[in-house]
């Protein structure tokens, strides 16, 4: 009782209370659930039915001879490995671009991240039309030059390209964002005192900038690659994973298995939990070379 | 970008889960309330549908102040997934609108009535439904549901297009080959204008479109005992190939991914003919529409009807008798004959069908939904019920599209289907 009462004074006490909502939140919404599908991905469970039964690592070695799984983990590479560097050299471009004195840079700086805040939806709904193989603005744009028309979400060799683009348009104010930011760190003398050693304004970059937003690349190389990773919104809402399944990435296969097929009689719960700690396990392999190779490249400030 | 609907789904799921425990077994206690209840009641009607739903809910209450019917939207597309997460918190609504094709999934959940028992009452009169609304009301000899709303498909064309292009009207004799003809003779590039528009997003939409082909040339879905893939007979190759023909070689088909646009760009003149059903009639008021039975093989114009079902879940005290009261109340004659005037709603009691007087007053409310009534007639086989159906569905889904889009013939694409139904069957059962 003494020990209760002298915790509840002391400094712990204060400071469990002020991350108690979160404590609560984080275990609620993020440790019971990791656990909850470990448990489930050695069993055989639908989700519906109440009937469970231990079935080991079956879930695990039936995946390897499922070829939609394959599938969706070619498409979630594929996705990904275009993601990545297509938004993060993006981004660099343009936050190098509103990084200087110009007429209403807050305003352009504003359009570019307008776009992160937007809805999935909304921005799904815009590019379905942007890209109608029939009626869209794109298409149009492209036949006044000659080109087209392409199908894009509705052509299975394009569909994975046109949601690579419409994503990046959406995360690019996010990654300019943190650019912009670094790139305000870069200290100015640096910059001066290599155009005074005759640097041109590309080797000053190249030699000076781009080492010291080091950080930041790491960042955002490991940020964008478990997004990517775990893309699933707006396959759900604009390509349903098609056309013939081009678009069917592994988040989304998992969603489908569990919640649309896996209800029933087939029991399928389990089987998308051992794809979905899989992924999970790849993604912290994956983080966990990130940072490793991050440390023997990048350059911090001291 | 995120997972987070997936986590809050799964959490959601089972945070409920994790706080009950309680499993009553599915079948109706018999017991009667013994006080005032509540029931919690999920439908997917939006607009005039929902103000038809609510005025007789209205009606209800104000006549049964015992059992009041509390209404709550839920998207039919997602409501069986948001009843599995209310099964996993053990609190299931006492009653909820699914698709028919949900059944078998929801045959295994906790706390879902066996009606079977219920139907055999004089005051459900269970037999005064249509047939196909009673059989797909049924799974594995049990009734799960009771018939909540019935469409079918047929021909919905525009006039004016037909007039322009100084082609006769489609009639009740048309084949498949006059249909192709029209669609062909009624697109045209420059315009972006479209004969005939195709669900191409692969869901059980794209299947039911060709079901009636497949049945009409004297194919199946799948064998007798449902044990095995039909549908890559030669029926159901030729049968596909009508649509692959249009889609392929005459490129007279809107290929609609989304599956959504197609009622939009069919109202603003921009395709011709659609196979469709009633539930899109109301978003056609630009157009002078005709509606005609769908086109058929060799004499056969028969159709496919998609009924949905009214669920009851017993959460115990008597509820669930008090929900199928309520449910007799909203599906007996009287109920329909309002719905059906407000909404459009076929109507699928035999007794309302036979009703001259009624008949001739509903197909006054909306042009063409008396077609649509009398094409019930024409519904003559029902999609298998059973636990596999999803992967049945899925597998021809993605047939039908990739042949549809070029990638594959029809042979191939459907002895694919075939091969991987087969699998999922021999699995699920």
């Amino acid at each position: 009782m003494k020990r209760f009462r002298r915790f509840l004074v002391s400094d712990h006490a204060a400071g469990w209370a002020f991350i108690l909502p979160s404590v609560i939140l984080i275990v609620v919404f993020g440790v019971i659930p990791i656990v909850w599908g470990l448990i489930l991905s050695f069993q055989k469970a639908g989700l519906i039915s109440p009937e469970r039964e231990w079935v080991g690592l079956q879930n695990y070695t039936q995946i390897a001879s499922d070829p939609k799984a394959r599938q969706a983990a070619v498409n979630t590479i594929y996705y990904t490995a275009l993601f990545v560097p297509i938004s993060i050299l993006a981004s660099l471009f343009i936050a190098h671009a509103l990084n200087r004195k110009i007429a209403f840079v807050r305003f352009y700086r504003l359009a570019v991240f307008i776009p992160v805040v937007t809805s999935t939806i909304a921005t799904g709904i815009m590019f379905l039309w942007l890209f109608d193989r029939n009626y869209g603005l794109a298409n149009w744009l492209l036949g006044r030059v000659g080109l087209g028309p392409f199908g894009f979400f509705e052509e299975p060799s394009q569909a994975m390209i046109a949601l690579v683009l419409m994503t990046v348009w959406g995360w690019l104010g996010f990654d300019t964002i943190i650019y912009l930011a670094a790139l305000q760190g870069v200290p100015q003398e640096l910059i001066e005192a290599a155009a005074i050693d005759g640097a041109s304004r590309w080797s000053s970059f190249w030699r000076v900038t781009w080492p010291m937003l080091g950080p930041a690349t790491l960042l955002l190389v490991v940020w964008s690659t478990i997004s990517a990773l775990q893309l699933f919104d707006e396959v759900f809402f604009v390509t349903k994973g098609g056309p013939l399944g081009r678009t069917s990435v592994v988040v989304f296969y998992v969603y489908r298995l569990a919640f649309e097929q896996g209800l029933g009689g087939l029991s399928l719960a389990g089987y998308a939990a051992a794809i979905a700690y899989v992924l999970f396990l790849v993604i912290l392999v994956l983080t966990l070379a990130q940072f490793w190779l991050g440390r023997r490249v990048v350059h911090y400030a001291s | 970008m995120t997972r987070r609907l997936l986590v809050i789904l799964a959490a959601v799921a089972l945070l409920a889960g994790a706080c009950t425990g309680d499993d009553d077994e599915g079948s109706p206690t018999g017991e009667t309330p013994s006080g005032p209840v509540t029931l919690t009641f999920w439908h997917g009607y939006t607009d005039a549908e929902a103000d038809s739903l609510n005025a007789l809910l209205d009606q209800w209450n104000a006549e049964n102040p015992d059992i009041s019917i509390e209404p709550l939207f839920v998207n039919n597309d997602k409501a069986l997934q948001k009843l599995t997460v209310a099964l996993q918190g053990g609190e299931p609504p006492d009653i909820t609108y699914q698709y028919g094709s949900s059944l078998p999934q929801l045959a295994a959940a906790p706390g879902l009535v066996d009606l079977t028992e219920w139907t055999q009452q004089p005051d459900v009169d269970w037999e005064d439904f249509v047939a196909g609304a009673r059989e797909a009301a049924t799974f594995e000899d049990k009734v799960l549901g009771v018939p909540a709303l019935i469409d079918n498909l047929a021909v919905v064309y525009n006039k004016e297009l037909f007039d322009a292009a100084g082609l006769e009207y489609p009639n009740d004799q048309w084949t498949w080959d006059d249909f192709r003809a029209a669609a062909a003779a009624l697109t045209d590039p420059a315009e972006k204008r479209f004969g005939f528009s195709y669900p191409m997003d692969a869901s059980e939409d794209s299947v039911w479109h060709y079901d009636p082909l497949l049945w009409q040339n004297g194919g199946s879905i799948l064998t007798e005992d449902n044990s095995q893939a039909a549908f890559n007979s030669p029926e159901g190759v030729e049968a596909l190939e009508v649509l692959t023909g249009m889609a392929v070689e005459d490129e007279s088909v809107f290929l609609d991914l989304q599956n959504s646009p197609y009622t939009g760009l069919f109202n603003s003149g921009k395709i011709g003919m659609l196979v469709t059903g009633p539930w899109d009639l109301s978003s056609f008021p630009d157009v002078d529409y005709g509606v005609e039975i769908l086109p058929g093989f060799d004499g056969d114009h028969q159709t496919i009807a998609g009924p949905d079902m009214w669920t009851v879940f017993d959460n115990g005290g008597g509820r669930a008798q008090a929900a199928l009261d309520f449910i007799a109340w909203l599906t007996a004659a009287d109920q329909m004959k309002a719905d059906a005037l407000a909404t459009g709603h076929l109507p699928f009691r035999l007794s309302v069908i036979e009703d001259a007087a009624f008949v001739e007053e509903f197909g006054a409310t909306i042009p063409g939904v008396d077609v649509f009534a009398e094409n019930l007639a024409n519904v003559e086989q029902a999609r298998p019920v059973l636990a596999a159906y999803p992967q049945v569905s899925e597998a021809m889904g993605l047939a039908i599209v990739s042949a549809m889009l070029g990638e594959k013939d029809a042979q191939t694409a459907l002895d694919d289907a075939a091969a991987e139904a087969n699998d999922a069957l021999a699995l699920g059962g």
